[in-house]
């Protein structure tokens, strides 16, 4: 794939940890990659794994998912949820054809501004060597 | 199994004040066909059947049933139904247990121990669909085609469903009554048509699914056979939000077949009704028996065996594996 790719990554963030520690990055001037939008959810056990099917259909190249440590969830085990059903996700997508690299979990908490930076720099890394991800576009977006 | 013992129970069964009607199979119109039978007095128990060739998995007409609302004043039917099941059956029963999806007073399981179905697609290859009726029977080493008064002898390896090559449950695992003693239970064979695509390179995987998702006409068949998808509101028929969109064509189907796989993912409990009654013949098994292998591997879970238990996709373990975590 050519090297100026810049991919598209939508990330879903929960609102207690990750999209704080994200926020911690932006406030610590900590230098990331911009190819990812940011969706807030309120916890990770909320992100339906058919959003992750349908970021890709509507022009992602990668997903990122990212929530609170396990045993450090608001919702006490929202995380915990989120883990098994995408975990499946993941071993299905790949079953399926879906280049692994394309698809990510993490956890940051609301302090690590650093791993945050991290991850998405991995996770942008990945999706530029997996390339643009056109066989699985809706067609007529724009109607 | 004896025929005369199945009808007999299955008479006694349908004719309890309790019971609404039974659900069995019974010969179909024509050659091998079967069709459900749905009992309500002894004549019609009279008409069952139990054949190498009832495929068919029953459970689905538990949730099937329409609920219109009652008229003011008339009391619901309270009544069970009662249900002929073989291994397989008696999972998805099992799981809908642990679903709350029907509720323990609501079936009463006839469990049918199953020495292992033949594939229609197999059979009518191999020995061609008549206009006569034809039956099956089974034999100590295979099954026995009986055709005009012939009978031919088959090897159970030429005719045995793939389903129940991999069955590991041949027995009833919940039931009230039992129709037989336990049949033997066999090794099951490997799953080579899963492990065959596991190995496969991630573009290969994805042309292979290409190929067989750019058959799907979107007939939901799958779905309306599919003992576990049973929900009142289902996303497909959604139109806000649109999960997935409506139209025929490659990437919809895919995201179609993905959230298919992933509703029935630690739910599916293979019986293989999808990809009988597929038009397009796509192999949806291998995506079910995929999840469910990678289920049991990693989480030790298998579902439809336990009817108090938790669902798979409702629990968690705090131990659970998270080697895919950054």
């Amino acid at each position: 794939m050519s090297a100026n790719f810049e991919p598209n990554i939508v990330a879903f963030l929960c609102n207690w940890c990750s999209y704080a520690g994200a926020d911690l990055a932006g406030t610590s001037r900590v230098q990331y990659p911009s190819n990812v939008q940011i969706i807030r959810v309120m916890c990770t056990g909320r992100v339906n794994p058919l959003y992750v099917v349908n970021a890709l259909q509507q022009g992602a190249d990668g997903v990122l998912v990212s929530g609170c440590h396990p045993g450090d969830c608001h919702y006490m085990e929202g995380n915990y949820f989120a883990r098994r059903r995408l975990g499946m996700l993941k071993d299905l997508l790949e079953f399926a054809g879906v280049d692994p690299r394309r698809f990510h979990m993490s956890w940051v908490s609301a302090s690590e501004g650093h791993k945050w930076k991290e991850v998405v720099e991995k996770t942008v890394e990945d999706t530029r060597e997996a390339g643009p991800f056109e066989g699985f576009r809706r067609r007529q977006i724009d109607w | 199994m004896d025929l005369d013992k199945l009808r007999e129970t299955a008479a006694e069964v349908a004719g309890r004040d309790d019971v609404k009607y039974l659900i069995g199979w019974k010969k179909g119109s024509y050659g091998y066909r079967i069709a459900p039978a749905f009992v309500e007095d002894a004549e019609a128990a009279a008409e069952l059947i139990f054949s190498p060739l009832c495929t068919a998995n029953l459970a689905t007409y538990l949730t099937l049933v329409e609920k219109l609302p009652l008229p003011r004043g008339q009391e619901p039917d309270d009544r069970k139904v009662a249900l002929m099941v073989k291994g397989c059956d008696s999972r998805a029963v099992a799981q809908l247990l642990a679903e709350k999806g029907i509720h323990r007073d609501e079936v009463v399981v006839i469990g049918c121990p199953c020495p292992g179905m033949v594939d229609p697609d197999l059979l009518a290859e191999k020995y061609p669909e008549t206009e006569e009726p034809a039956e099956l029977k089974w034999s100590d080493d295979g099954f026995v085609i009986v055709r005009d008064g012939e009978e031919t002898a088959v090897p159970r390896d030429e005719l045995l469903a793939e389903k129940c090559r991999l069955c590991r449950y041949p027995n009833p695992v919940v039931n009230d009554i039992m129709l037989d003693d336990p049949v033997e239970t066999w090794e099951p064979a490997e799953d080579e048509g899963v492990t065959e695509i596991e190995e496969k390179e991630v573009d290969g995987r994805w042309a292979y699914w290409q190929e067989q998702f750019s058959n799907c006409i979107r007939c939901y068949s799958c779905r309306n056979v599919c003992p576990l998808c049973y929900c009142q509101d289902c996303i497909l028929d959604r139109l806000n939000p649109t999960w997935v969109n409506r139209s025929v064509n490659f990437p919809e189907n895919t995201a179609f077949n993905i959230a298919r796989a992933f509703h029935l993912a630690g739910r599916c409990i293979e019986c293989g009704e999808c990809e009988r009654v597929c038009p397009a013949n796509i192999p949806l098994g291998k995506l079910n028996r995929k999840m469910a292998r990678e289920i049991r591997d990693k989480y030790g879970f298998e579902p439809g065996l336990e009817p108090e238990g938790e669902p798979f996709q409702a629990s968690y373990k705090p131990d659970d594996p998270e080697d895919f975590i950054l």
